[in-house]
């Protein structure tokens, strides 16, 4: 490489990398730094304790209870959103409906509106006596299953689990749309030939070549469940019914800002930076799996 | 021994209104003090100092003669259900009292979102006033890092406006609550006080011909004459079970005495494990499996449950004196009428209790201008102030005679709960021992089983081991610090 191909690279990356540096790599530093600390967050008193921080989690079993949820919606939210996403695309793609523009339109919608928005229109519906959910329960008279849905340990996580798949599922849709129709129609059209169902033209066909988009996705996916859920969680419940729906953020916002344990707050986040990176290398890992191609 | 004000809970509901704030601290108060603080608030206490002549002008001069040589002040208010007109006022009058002085006022509903920076920086405001309870935990953090400013001078020294010392214009037995660390020294300047206790509709038990429930079994018993009527018994704010303090600790105090409350406060072993505590738990059980809580109570939060009240749904609810003012524009039943109450009791006869609080202002230790702040301070106690601030405020000021000041401000339901203290109803404030920083949230994991306990999920045992298992942890931290 020569020297001036070798400066123009340098030149090209150093503003990111310094960005990178001050805004997340300081932070990141800064982070690990305080959990070995016994500090308020407002004083300059900082006493360093070591791995105390650490001890207190192990024996701290609202964050084993907050990290269950948090797993609990990792498993969730993705397999029925891309579930539903694959379903849709399939459906609005093979399937020569007239109203797909509509479709399209409408299962993307929930997507250009503020997580925040979603969260207090779900509290609305989900509201126990003016609720649409337990409205509807009540006209076709099935009283019996009418919950306080954000105020039961049974609903509440099943029920924060609904508005993160119908955010979500119109923005994968899309995405899985635009694989399939890249997808050459011949090889439908010869399966069709052969005789092949609908079902074998998808999981043969269809499935294996979008597979590559599904993989991307799905990594993305994990993290934004990760990530926002915490809008979710603080909106709707606020971790409620007596820590039914906390998640390792909330409750590490809890610690750090309401309970005045700064150095405890990032105890936590260090062990949810060890789930996010975690979370990257299983991305590595799929990513790696060879690309299936006809 | 470090005494400090409340660890957090359900602040984010409280704190909207921004009357919550601090339960007053509480124990080692001598029954005097209790006693007086009642008297002082229903505004019988002798020599109402009200002749005191007007003389803003007079202290105008005497300060504005170079006896500040800083003249900036800043002071940062916390905008809730107070409002803050009455510190646009306050500060137009101050910097005209005060000739040359530059008073800087920030108000904000997240005042403290905003301070914290400041603080961090080195940089803090000279005077704060903020409910102990806000949301972001500055002000609890203020005190557990002993950042704030100790303020005993300030009420040594003779008021403004009277020949006395201020300490004497506080509300009796107020500053006894006001002195965090055990050292003696006050901390914290009370602003306003607040009452805590049961509500319900004077209008439909009138109608209805029912009796207000003086002991726990009459109240139970109402809960089947509400099933008939279609309503609930009980409702209280879903998803800030801490609000059933306002019952759960004087229905302790009632059948236990107040040495049960020191004890619990103190995070004895075996203070919740203990029959009568058990006794009042079990109210919350019946109510739960009886089914008399409210339908879809647990998943509401404080202004819907308080709005279902007043639709009717439940006969009661708990909530702080603010209750009308923080409800003036929510729709309600026809006839609607507040009626305060205290807790009942078990037996017919026991003494009965009822919660107060406070709401402060500080000091940081880091002002660049502790003696204009504390002169400030020291102007919110004027009478002239007082009457503005409840006129402007609708609360009820911190000084003798502070309700009858504020009588023809308030509404009627405010004016009633303190009322109360005059018929024989005993004030109880209640505070939890100060601890350094630990992971419990104590006022949590003693209210947070309510909604397990209402969802059927947990015992009223399961509760009570929760809590010792708590009150074990905090005293773990307690003897690790040495205390």
């Amino acid at each position: 490489m020569k020297s001036g191909e070798r400066s123009f690279i340098w030149v090209c990356t150093l503003p990111a990398l310094l960005l990178a540096a001050v805004f997340v790599f300081y932070p990141f530093a800064q982070a690990l730094l305080m959990s070995f600390y016994s500090w308020s967050g407002i004083s300059d008193e900082k006493v360093f304790i070591g791995l105390d921080n650490f001890r207190t989690m192990l024996g701290d079993e609202i964050v084993w209870k907050a990290l269950k949820n948090n797993l609990f919606l990792l498993l969730t939210v993705p397999v029925l959103t891309m579930g539903l996403a694959v379903l849709f695309s399939v459906l609005l793609t093979r399937k020569k409906l007239k109203e797909r523009n509509f479709y399209r339109t409408v299962f993307f919608f929930p997507n250009v509106l503020a997580l925040v928005v979603i969260s207090i229109l779900w509290s609305f519906i989900y509201h126990p006596t003016f609720g649409i959910v337990n409205s509807l329960l009540n006209a076709v008279g099935l009283e019996q299953w009418t919950h306080a849905w954000l105020g039961e340990q049974g609903t509440v996580m099943w029920a924060l689990v609904f508005p993160m798949v119908w955010q979500a599922v119109g923005y994968y849709m899309i995405i899985y749309i635009a694989a399939i129709e890249g997808i050459p129609t011949d090889l439908y059209e010869v399966a069709h030939l052969e005789g092949a169902s609908e079902w074998q033209q998808f999981r043969l066909i269809t499935l294996p070549l979008i597979w590559t988009v599904m993989r991307v996705t799905l990594i993305l996916f994990l993290i934004n469940v990760f990530n926002q859920s915490f809008t979710y969680v603080n909106v709707m419940t606020a971790g409620g019914p007596d820590n039914g729906s906390q998640i390792l953020m909330t409750y590490m916002y809890g610690q750090g800002f309401a309970n005045g344990n700064f150095g405890y707050a990032m105890a936590i986040g260090v062990l949810m930076l060890g789930i996010t990176i975690a979370l990257s290398l299983l991305s590595e890992l799929l990513t790696k799996r060879e690309t299936i191609q006809y | 021994m470090v005494r400090k004000a409340r660890l957090p809970y359900d602040v984010e509901e409280r704190h909207k209104e921004g009357k919550v704030g601090v339960t007053m601290k509480h124990p080692l108060v001598k029954w005097s003090s209790r006693l007086g603080l009642t008297v002082l608030a229903v505004g019988l206490a002798a020599g109402c100092g009200s002749k005191a002549p007007e003389q803003n002008g007079s202290t105008g001069a005497a300060a504005g003669d170079g006896k500040f040589t800083n003249k900036q002040l800043k002071v940062a208010v916390f905008e809730g259900g107070y409002g803050k007109a009455y510190w646009e006022e306050v500060v137009k009058k101050f910097e005209a009292d005060y000739p040359g002085v530059k008073v800087e006022m920030t108000s904000n509903p997240k005042i403290m979102d905003v301070v914290k920076p400041q603080l961090v920086a080195g940089n803090p405001p000279d005077v704060i006033y903020a409910p102990e309870s806000e949301p972001s935990g500055t002000v609890r953090s203020l005190i557990s890092d002993k950042a704030i400013m100790d303020l005993t001078d300030v009420f040594e020294s003779k008021a403004l406006d009277k020949d006395v010392p201020l300490k004497d214009v506080i509300t009796d037995g107020l500053l006894e609550y006001t002195k965090p660390y055990g050292d003696g020294k006050i901390y914290y300047a009370p602003l306003y006080v607040t009452t805590q206790g049961m509500w319900y509709n004077k209008t439909l038990f009138e109608q209805k011909g029912w009796k207000v429930p003086e002991t726990w079994d009459e109240f139970l018993a109402l809960g089947e004459t509400a099933k008939k009527e279609g309503r609930s018994l009980y409702a209280y704010q879903g998803t800030s079970p801490g609000y059933n303090e306002s019952i759960l600790w004087p229905a302790i105090a009632s059948v236990s005495g107040m040495e049960q409350i020191d004890k619990i406060t103190n995070y004895e072993e075996g203070s919740f494990k203990n029959e009568n505590v058990r006794k009042v738990l079990n109210i919350f059980e019946q109510i739960s499996q009886k089914g008399y809580l409210m339908p879809g109570t647990v998943a509401l939060n404080h202004t819907q449950a308080q709005t279902e009240f007043l639709k009717g749904k439940a006969l009661f609810i708990t909530n702080g004196n603010w209750f009308e003012g923080e409800m003036k524009d929510a729709p309600r039943e026809e006839g609607f009428q507040y009626g305060f109450m205290a807790p009942p009791v078990f037996a017919k006869g026991e003494q009965k209790y009822t919660m107060t609080g406070f709401e402060s202002m500080y000091i940081p230790k880091k002002s660049k201008n502790p003696d204009l702040a504390k002169e400030f301070i020291k102007y919110m106690y004027k009478e002239d102030n007082v009457k503005l601030n409840s006129e402007k405020s609708t609360g009820i000021v911190a000084v003798k005679n502070g309700a009858e000041y504020a009588k023809e401000f308030v509404p009627k339901s405010v004016y009633d709960s303190v009322k109360i203290f005059d018929q024989g109803v005993k004030p109880l404030n209640f505070q939890w021992k100060v601890t350094p920083k630990t992971e419990v949230k104590i006022q949590e994991e003693v209210f947070q089983p309510i909604s397990s306990v209402m969802n059927k999920n947990m015992t009223v045992d399961q509760w009570v081991e929760r809590v010792e298992k708590a009150f074990g942890k905090l005293r773990d931290v307690l003897a690790k610090s040495g205390q």
